[in-house]
């Protein structure tokens, strides 16, 4: 099972036949709604050592599709096709036999770390428990084994996180128990689903890493799901792109990301901001005017502190002596990864929660001091968009009313005026005017955050909070939503606080850059002096850490990336057999 | 009267404590809590206790002599002349007394010591909560559990409509019914103790639907377990009317080895699956020991003729030994063969305690020709043996519980059974099942515990309306118990009893919740440090 | 609740996915679906049928107040006794032992438990759900004492403290339906509470505050419209064991009194007669029984439609 194969090229070593393939596979769910056709034909091979990405939006059936490799599906489901892992036909196993082959043939990674581990159980419960299902290791012999497993996989201490509860270890380190528990049986094909899309970028590249160093080590195949066409660079020896349940176009990861053939994949490839290029990807945003001297800054925080209570402990830190500031009309864009308090900023921008110590000045306009009808007067001048579209908008409420509430909250115009603005609002975030009467739950999500960036608008605000506003979205869509964004910032000239943890979006908006770090500024400065010739440690990490989605650019990134690890004395990540 | 626990409640599995404060201190501080709380109800309690009546009510309809006599006499017992919260912080007092080992609960409007009565009082009744607590909490989460397993089969639907029933019974009306069938009728019949052919059929047929329904499996093999159970139960009840069974049911240790040898089997299926032969094996032992050891003690004192603590003690020593067996028969997974060999081991002294109680069943019949009456915690002037007067408390015991019980079991398991759905569609379920794990395995190790933590909540929550529930059950079934303190009190609005009975149960409710708190963070990690 | 439609992981055929394939024709209102859900529980339909039934003829057999209504005897004559008062279909329901007719009679008492009910449903889901709102909105200070208030009623057993209040009210239907009302909020004060404790979290909530929405206008119009789905369930359920707490109030002798009736005090009266009228104690029984299975499964209708998290399609 060692075949030492260093080689990194991203040509695959294709030997011996196919360990995962499906042959014509349909799959359809009878729901309240009726028949639901979420797989129509699907044709596909992984061979060992080989990383297949299976590529597409929410709603494609890629998921799906590898669920059926384990034959996991829920009861209202309906198969059809073949589905064949190591020269067995999942289809025509009976319920022990899909035991066996569960673990054994095949082994699962999930998207979300966080609820994909036991919490009752400790880690080596949970690692063991595999090994002497499969018959592998018994007893003290099985609790070396996940012990080595887990050194493996790169955790540190392992025979003291044996003993530990899923809670007491990060999202990184719970990801890699569960690549170490699925690769505890030496499956022949590993299903990855979304592995990376809930961590941060750094621990992203360090998953990746690990995993890819799986196929080499152990010539595991790695059948990946994914919708991130940085992931399916950095990864995949092939690419399969699902569409709405088929398969509409497979190849070499070259031949797809590179010279794509399908309408839909160029479209796809052309929505993925990329890092690197700068603005005008998805047209430009104004620059600001240059600065009137005495004008008061949009948004201006000086030495922000701000605390979070606990009960019996003492209050958690979340921002720590954070000074910058946001011109009129100018975009700010706070970088950082999760805990790194930059929500926490937007939240208080908005006078959502108070600050502990130091100053937040809306427009020359002291936050923390302001009150009553001046308080009110003040938030009139600010607009906020949130991450989640489905959440920040009142399921209760029809568009038309969603958009007019901040007029009606202010009393401004009466009926007819407001119906007006909220035409003219949807003319601009390029939605038809039929939305005026539906619910939030009738449109797509890419939909809702055009409501949600029509409502910021509604009074013109002078300054734009939006955190994290096109993270909750399809590629295509955050494309689209970005566009409407730039187009608006054109016309409305608004100041905006840009929070993301995507360099690639705020590479294309942003005039000036933040990055963030544990509650702490670690650089600040022009776009072009932070992401193209970074000065602190951290930022240079990140910005080696996101991958970009052309596969030759992202293996000279990847090798750059663990040039810059090895000159911070660090290893990268990989299997340690 | 649950009014607390709703048939319908989902269970949030919200750990009770944010952050990571330690566990003791947490459970301290919200004791503290407590304690505040049962203050401030104690003073509204007694406030609106004072003024729910007229004290002199039964007095104003006399024409006796000396009625400003006893007028004046009833105002110095009671302290009438004193205002409310005089008398709340004589009370209040007294009580504070208790942390210095001179209780004073005050008297009752007739001059007897509230400490006295209580005393009595809440014997009885802890005695009925606890069986109920118990009964509810085994059948109730065993209830919830197959119905989730089984979700949408026939046996969920009954489950389902018994539970939605028992919510929706007036609990005295009930209470006629369960009088009626379970103690009246049931009384003509052991007179006898012959089962009529159409109730042996209907009991078979009601079986041949439920065993069938909860063991799942297609058409074909249901029909077949379904007529299989008809023959066996329909062959065994008249094998059991022939020998006269339910007047002189069989003992011995042959039938104990028989029933721990099939509990021994049912606890390794359960837990670790039959094919795991060290468990099995080990489960087997214990039944066998512990029938040897039946064997032996039977003819001496310690059975014969015992006393609760060595019963106790015989309980401690045949756990110790079970456990022992178990770490001796070991294997891999000591742990897990431990715990079958405990189980096992008391389901066989519970056996045994059947057994022996089965075998004074005829004496307890001879003492007692119509052995369950309706009123009362025990028979009055009964005389007979250790044994003998436990069937007695047993017999008396049962309906008020059953009764009691019926609506926190149907709380239990629609509880449990939302619980258990509700941890089978999370993603680490998903996950076990992606290792390969059966679905016996993902259920019990997987599932199970996590479903149980909600669960503890509402059990503390249940406790308390469960002691408020038998308020009813003790003035229908005419126990001596708080309830009947409790009512007399409040209609001679007589703040004393009706405090005694707040005493007894907020310091119940409270303990409780510590209890759950304490079996929260057992079965948490995520809230132990 | 509002939340039902979204599935959190992207897993299989989360609804995320399913949702995204269904054609846009078919598509409801949060409101179109909780009613399609509800009008699919077999259970909840037959018992909605019911407790219809059980309240129409209750209210026009005997008529209300001075309304007369179809049945020709009244709660208040001694008719002729007709053999040992069984029932006949003179006297469908039988007769008392004083010869009333005992339909009109379990009439009244049907009335009188249904007003109870509904009353104390009412009373009671206006003050636990503006606690429980206050309380989950505001928290701090207001929301500690708020929910130390409930904790001081719950501590003191529902039965216990109903029955002190029950005895104060000296048998007045009205002042028994506030004082009831007063003591069963407190648990849909704690959920009502609990969800918008999380709602405030939301970000269309953060959104309408950082407009600068007023909190009354954020608790009436964005808060409470979303807590619906709790609320209507749990008053429900509160509908139910109202009626069987009046009964058993009745049965301590601390709930309606005589000369009125209610179902309670009907079976509390009779609760001697099963042997000798078994008809004076089953009726009353059965109605109570009627009625309070029909509301738990409405109840159950209801949480199903509201929350479908469990009751994906059937097998």
């Amino acid at each position: 099972m060692t075949t030492l194969d260093i080689s990194t090229s991203g040509a695959a070593h294709t030997t011996g036949d196919a360990v995962l393939s499906f042959e014509g596979l349909t799959v359809s769910f009878r729901t309240e709604f009726g028949e639901v056709h979420a797989v129509k034909g699907v044709d596909l091979d992984v061979r060992p050592g080989e990383v297949v990405a299976l590529v597409g939006e929410s709603g494609s059936g890629k998921s799906v599709t590898s669920t059926t490799a384990l034959g996991l599906l829920p009861g209202n489901a309906r198969v059809s096709g073949t589905v064949t892992v190591g020269g067995k036909a999942v289809g025509s196993l009976d319920n022990a036999g899909l035991r066996r082959l569960r673990g054994n043939d095949v082994a699962m990674v999930f998207q979300e770390p966080m609820t994909a581990l036991n919490p009752v159980l400790t880690i080596g419960d949970q690692l063991t428990e595999g090994l002497q299902l499969h018959g592998i290791a018994y007893g003290k012999q099985a609790e070396a084994r996940a012990a080595e497993l887990l050194r493996m996989v790169g955790i540190p201490e392992p025979e003291r996180r044996l003993k530990q509860y899923p809670h007491e270890l990060s999202g990184g380190q719970r990801q890699r128990v569960v690549i170490a528990m699925a690769i505890s049986c030496d499956p022949t094909v590993i299903i990855a689903d979304e592995p990376t899309t809930a961590l941060d970028v750094t621990v992203q590249a360090e998953i990746l890493d690990l995993l890819r160093s799986l196929t080499q080590k152990l010539d595991t195949a790695i059948l990946l799901i994914t919708h991130n066409m940085g992931v399916v660079a950095d990864m995949a020896d092939r690419v399969a792109v699902m569409l709405k349940g088929d398969l509409v176009e497979t190849g070499t990861v070259d031949q797809v990301l590179n010279h794509p053939k399908h309408e839909y994949t160029k479209r796809l490839l052309a929505a993925v901001p990329h890092l690197g290029e700068g603005p005008g990807q998805f047209g430009e945003v104004a620059q600001p005017a240059p600065p009137v001297p005495g004008e008061a800054a949009a948004l201006d925080l000086k030495n922000l502190v701000i605390e979070y209570h606990r009960i019996g402990r003492p209050p958690f830190r979340a921002v720590d002596d954070v000074s910058f500031h946001v011109d009129p009309g100018e975009i700010v864009g706070l970088v950082g990864e999760s805990g790194s308090g930059k929500s926490t900023i937007a939240k208080c921008a908005l006078g959502l929660i108070p600050a502990r110590s130091g100053s937040v000045s809306i427009l020359g306009h002291d936050f923390g001091t302001t009150r009553g009808k001046r308080l009110k007067e003040l938030r009139r001048r600010i607009g906020v968009v949130f991450q989640d579209p489905a959440a920040s908008l009142n399921p209760r409420f029809p568009i038309g009313d969603l958009i007019a509430e901040p007029l009606v909250v202010h009393k401004v115009g009466d009926a007819r005026s407001r119906r007006e603005k909220v035409m003219e609002l949807l003319d601009a975030v390029e939605l038809p005017r039929e939305v005026f009467n539906r619910y939030p739950h009738e449109l797509s999500g890419g939909q809702r955050q055009r409501v949600s960036i029509a409502r910021a608008l509604t009074l013109e605000p002078e300054l734009l909070v939006a955190d994290e506003p096109t993270s909750a979205l399809d590629v295509s869509v955050q494309a689209s939503v970005l566009k409407v964004f730039t187009s608006l910032q054109e016309r409305y000239r608004f100041a905006c606080l840009f929070v993301s943890h995507d360099l690639a979006v705020i590479d294309l908006l942003a005039h000036r850059v933040v990055v963030m770090q544990n509650g702490e500024i670690v650089e600040q400065g022009p776009r072009d002096s932070v992401l193209r010739a970074p000065r602190e440690d951290y930022t240079k990490r990140l910005l080696a850490a996101a991958p970009v989605p052309e596969p030759g650019e992202q293996r000279r990134r990847r090798e750059a990336r663990h040039a810059l690890l090895t000159s911070l004395g660090e290893e990268s990540a990989e299997l340690h057999l | 009267m649950s009014f607390h626990s709703y048939p319908h409640a989902v269970p949030h599995g919200r750990p009770p404590v944010k952050g990571h404060e330690p566990v003791l201190i947490y459970i301290l501080r919200r004791t503290f809590a407590s304690v505040v709380v049962l203050l401030l109800s104690s003073v509204l309690l007694f406030f609106l206790t004072t003024k729910a009546g007229d004290p002199y009510a039964d007095l104003r309809g006399s024409n006796a002599d000396n009625i400003e006599q006893l007028k004046a006499a009833r105002a110095a017992t009671m302290h009438l002349d004193l205002d409310w919260y005089e008398r709340y912080w004589i009370w209040l007092k007294g009580v504070a007394g208790c942390f210095t080992g001179s209780c004073d609960l005050g008297t009752t409007r007739a001059g007897q010591d509230v400490l006295f009565l209580t005393g009595t009082a809440a014997g009885a009744t802890m005695r009925l909560v606890t069986a109920a607590t118990l009964i509810a909490i085994v059948i109730g989460v065993a209830l919830g559990i197959l119905t989730a397993i089984r979700q949408y089969s026939g046996f969920d639907y009954g489950v389902t409509f018994a539970a939605f029933l028992f919510f929706s019974l007036p609990v005295f009306w009930a209470a006629v019914l369960l009088k009626e069938f379970g103690a009246i009728r049931y009384n003509d019949w052991i007179a006898t103790g012959q089962l009529g052919p159409v109730m042996i059929v209907l009991v078979a047929a009601v079986l041949a639907v439920v065993i069938p329904s909860t063991l799942g499996g297609d058409r074909r093999r249901r029909m077949i377990t379904g007529g299989t159970t008809f023959v066996f139960v329909v062959a065994v009840l008249l094998l059991l009317n022939l020998l006269d069974w339910y007047r002189h049911p069989i003992s011995g240790p042959f039938m104990v080895l028989l029933v721990s040898a099939g509990a021994a089997v049912l606890v390794t299926a359960i837990v670790s699956g039959i094919r795991n032969r060290t468990a099995l094996y080990a489960a087997l032992t214990t039944a066998v020991v512990g029938t040897i050891a039946y064997t032996v003690l039977a003819f001496t004192p310690l059975l014969a003729d015992p006393s609760w603590l060595g019963l106790f003690g015989l309980f401690v020593v045949t756990i110790v030994v079970s456990l022992l067996i178990g770490r001796i028969w070991g294997g891999y997974n000591r742990k897990q063969v431990m715990l079958i060999t405990g189980v096992t081991g008391v389901v066989t002294s519970l056996v045994v305690v059947a057994d022996i109680l089965m075998g004074y069943w005829a004496s307890f019949l001879g003492l007692k020709s119509r052995p369950i009456s309706t009123i009362g915690a025990q028979t009055p002037n009964f005389t007979g043996d250790f044994w003998q007067r436990l069937i007695d408390y047993g017999t008396q015991l049962i309906l008020p519980t059953v009764l009691l019980a019926l609506v926190s079991i149907a709380t239990h398991s629609r509880f449990t059974r939302s619980s258990m759905l509700e941890v089978l569609n999370q993603d680490y379920v998903r996950t076990a099942r992606a290792k390969g794990l059966s679905e016996r395995e993902v259920i019990v190790k997987h599932a199970f515990r996590n479903s149980l933590i909600p669960i503890t909540t509402i059990v503390a929550f249940d406790f308390a309306t469960l002691i408020g529930g038998a308020v009813i059950t003790e003035t229908v079934f005419g126990w001596k118990g708080m309830g009947q303190l409790f009512q007399e009190g409040l209609v001679n609005v007589d703040p004393p009893p009706v405090m005694a009975f707040f005493l007894v149960t907020g310091t119940a409710a409270i303990v409780m919740n510590l209890i759950a708190d304490l079996a929260y963070a057992s079965l948490d990690p995520r809230i132990r440090r | 609740m509002s939340d039902t439609q979204q599935n959190s992981s992207g897993w299989g055929p989360g609804a995320s996915d399913v949702e995204e394939l269904v054609p846009e024709a078919k598509s409801y209102s949060a409101n179109q679906l909780v009613v399609r859900r509800f009008f699919r529980h077999r259970g909840a339909i037959v018992a909605m049928i019911t407790l219809a039934a059980v309240i129409v003829v209750a209210f026009t057999s005997i008529g209300v107040g001075p309304i007369p209504g179809w049945w020709n005897k009244d709660i208040a004559t001694a008719y002729d006794k007709v053999g040992d008062g069984s029932p006949t279909w003179a006297h469908p329901f039988g007769q008392n032992t004083i010869g009333k007719d005992y339909f009109a009679l379990t009439m009244r008492g049907t009335q009188v438990s249904l007003y109870i009910a509904f009353g104390v449903g009412l009373v009671s889901t206006l003050i636990g759900t503006l606690v429980g709102a206050i309380a989950g909105y505001f928290r701090g200070i207001l929301d500690s004492l708020l929910m130390r208030l409930t904790d001081v009623v719950i501590i003191i057993p529902l039965l216990a403290i109903a029955a002190v209040l029950g005895r104060m009210t000296g048998g007045d239907v009205n002042l028994l339906v506030l004082a009831l009302g007063v003591l069963t909020w407190t648990s849909l004060a704690r959920l009502v509470r609990g969800e918008v404790l999380s709602l405030r979290e939301r970000d269309f909530v953060m959104a309408a505050r950082a407009v600068g929405t007023h909190p009354v206008r954020i608790i009436v119009r964005h808060i409470l419209p979303n807590t619906v789905g709790v609320v209507i369930v749990s008053a429900t359920l509160t509908i139910a064991a109202a009626i069987l707490l009046e009964t058993a109030l009745s049965f301590l002798g601390f709930g309606v009194q005589t000369p009125d009736v209610s179902l309670g005090s009907l079976i509390s009266e009779y609760k001697n007669a099963f042997t000798t009228r078994p008809w004076l104690f089953w009726w009353p029984g059965l109605m109570i029984l009627a009625i309070a299975l029909s509301v738990n499964f409405i109840g159950d209708g209801l949480r199903d439609a509201f929350d479908p998290r469990q009751t994906s399609t059937k097998e």
